[in-house]
């Protein structure tokens, strides 16, 4: 499975996953989260487990189970770590502790490596039975509120080791603490090659022509993303060059605001035949792949971001990205090298017309774009820094290692 | 000679970023960082600055964030100055970096915090070193090696070698005297100034020289 990768992902990181795996070979990795679908955290284990277990690992991947009140807690958790106001009660920390154990009851916790993912199961570790335990967490807590961070942090910090996706997400936690961003797999529906007429057919069924330059955005309907600058930074751009924009995403289920500002998009576009405003429903992957390999320039002007994976997407398109600097957005776009980082609305507009006026930058911005992303945000590379962090707990926690 | 030499195994080096979980938003902090921090925070931050890829205005990563986050243009190229390689050991890099620090200090010492978010983050890497899978026996070689091996690899023979074996070589010009007596073009592989390149460019310059012998060896051959 593994070699499907070479030739596409870096050999030296093919060739170190085939070396750890070798080590590893026959040994339990178990991965631990929430839930089997949806989010790019099951995204990313639907496909990494299978490929672990190809390479000789024992890869296991369980889900723990809660009950309507134990996700309502872990929500609030959730929101609590990025920021918000959120009240927990001793009851809802004993309710989160009580799943904990219940699912230690049910799921096989003995396994040389194990990545617990997201609060959500974090107390497992009070359950351990052996073997390297990591705690995994893909969320912004760079500004958390302390009183539920400084609870969680106390699951977190009998960890041996735990990971985080940006410098800036991480804590001081007084354990060892890795920096593994997320990465997109270039075999899955989102990102592999697409043939001209497979392109065709995506622009015929939501009727947009390609004689004109196109704009794209995909994200959900959420101000953070703010659709409406992009359709402000799109009419300054209209002025001198004439393009098309479209705003590609889904509804946002559990986002209450999500209709409102679907409802406001369209009418900020009203009137405007070239703004295409798309409701994708769920598993359009293969629409979504279309449509970024069909603009000419594709934005994600977040205000405020996770992390931002739809940016390495375009950019493994070979598009240039024009990226407001928030989040992770800034880890994979160097400004002015794999694409370019804007402040405003009318930074958005001046870079925009920048590439549309000098398509032979903006492939060359796409070209380095692809090969950063090559090199730093595959699925492979994603295997190997967990690989390696298990390598390096193995190996009595030395900074240099021999493989 | 050739025949009798060892060959060339490539070798090459992958990092994992270790979070220290510590920042700072401004000069002072980041004086304070640099006095606190470990050895690997610092090597990590000065010597394996060119593994990152690509190389912008910089030498190192304090010298980068002075001058794009804080706009410091006048610290980033006090610090941009400094050449690691020209130490014994990180402790004394620390102390250079601490003394441009301190003086641009005496200078200007009220500096201002960047916005939030644009913070220095100390890291640390874990590495891990491993043999490609590739070995050159001659010059020739080496040459189409070159050409395929990954970024990482030319890292660790290139700028890594430096701080294993002596900060004024390299294990490519290293084989090329010892293994293969080709002093000149050794010579030349030295004397690339290491900061100026990113690890492509190395890649390219050291190709064209190997090149430029093997051509003129075979030209040489000919006549």
């Amino acid at each position: 499975m593994i070699s499907r990768y070479a030739g596409i992902a870096p050999n030296g990181d093919l060739l170190l996953i085939r070396r750890l795996c070798e080590k590893f070979r026959g040994r339990r990795f178990l991965h631990v989260n929430s839930t089997r679908e949806g989010g790019g955290v099951a995204e990313i284990l639907q496909r990494m487990v299978p490929l672990l277990a190809a390479m000789g690992i024992d890869a296991k991947w369980e889900v723990i189970e809660g009950d309507p009140f134990f996700f309502e807690i872990t929500k609030k958790i959730h929101n609590a770590l990025q920021g918000n106001s959120e009240y927990i009660t001793e009851a809802m920390w004993e309710h989160y502790f009580e799943v904990s154990k219940r699912n230690s009851e049910t799921i096989d916790l003995e396994a040389e490596m194990v990545l617990v993912h997201d609060p959500q199961p974090a107390p497992l570790i009070e359950f351990r039975k052996g073997g390297h335990w990591v705690w995994r967490c893909h969320i912004d807590v760079s500004e958390p509120q302390k009183v539920i961070f400084d609870f969680l942090a106390f699951y977190a910090r009998k960890y041996e080791s735990a990971v985080f996706s940006i410098p800036r997400f991480s804590k001081a936690l007084g354990i060892d603490e890795f920096i593994i961003p997320p990465s997109i797999d270039p075999m899955s529906e989102k990102n592999r090659e697409l043939a001209p007429q497979e392109i065709g057919e995506t622009l015929d069924k939501f009727g947009i022509g390609r004689e004109r330059p196109i704009l794209l955005q995909v994200s959900r309907f959420d101000r953070f993303k703010d659709p409406t600058g992009v359709i402000e930074a799109y009419r300054m751009v209209k002025r001198y060059n004439d393009c098309i924009l479209i705003l590609a995403g889904s509804p946002a289920s559990d986002d209450p605001e999500g209709e409102q500002v679907l409802a406001e998009v369209r009418e900020y576009a009203k009137g405007d035949p070239d703004v295409h405003i798309l409701l994708l429903p769920p598993f359009s992957d293969r629409d979504i792949n279309a449509l970024q390999r069909a603009a000419n320039v594709i934005l994600q002007k977040s205000l405020r971001e996770g992390f931002g994976l739809t940016v390495s997407e375009a950019m493994w398109k070979g598009k240039p990205v024009v990226g407001g600097a928030a989040g992770g957005i800034p880890l994979q776009i160097i400004h002015g090298v794999t694409g370019f980082l804007v402040y405003s609305v009318e930074g958005a507009a001046f870079r925009i017309r920048q590439i549309l006026n000098d398509p032979a930058m903006g492939r060359a911005i796409g070209a380095a774009a692809r090969e950063y992303v090559r090199n730093n945000f595959l699925i492979t590379r994603q295997m190997r820094d967990y690989l390696a962090v298990w390598y390096f707990l193995d190996q009595g926690r030395q900074n240099v290692l021999r493989v | 000679m050739e025949g009798q030499t060892p060959p060339f195994d490539f070798q090459q080096t992958i990092s994992i970023l270790k979070s220290t979980g510590k920042k700072a938003r401004n000069v002072r902090e980041l004086r304070e960082g640099i006095s606190a921090a470990s050895d690997g925070a610092i090597f990590h931050h000065t010597y394996q600055y060119f593994l990152k890829g690509h190389v912008l205005e910089y030498t190192n990563d304090f010298a980068q964030w002075a001058g794009e986050s804080l706009e410091e243009s006048t610290l980033s190229e006090h610090l941009s100055n400094i050449d690691p390689y020209t130490f014994k050991s990180t402790g004394e890099v620390r102390k250079e970096l601490l003394r441009v620090i301190d003086r641009y200090l005496e200078q200007f010492p009220e500096p201002r915090s960047v916005v939030p978010g644009g913070e220095f983050y100390f890291n640390e890497s874990v590495a891990l070193i491993f043999f490609e899978g590739v070995r050159a026996r001659n010059l020739a070689e080496f040459l189409m090696a070159l050409k395929y091996v990954d970024p990482g690899c030319v890292y660790f023979h290139f700028y890594e070698a430096r701080s294993r074996i002596n900060p004024l070589t390299d294990d490519f010009s290293k084989w090329f005297e010892e293994g293969l007596g080709r002093e000149e073009l050794a010579r030349k592989v030295r004397a690339i100034d290491p900061f100026m390149h990113s690890i492509e460019g190395i890649r390219e310059i050291i190709g064209e020289l190997v090149e430029h012998e093997l051509r003129s060896e075979m030209e040489g051959g000919i006549a």
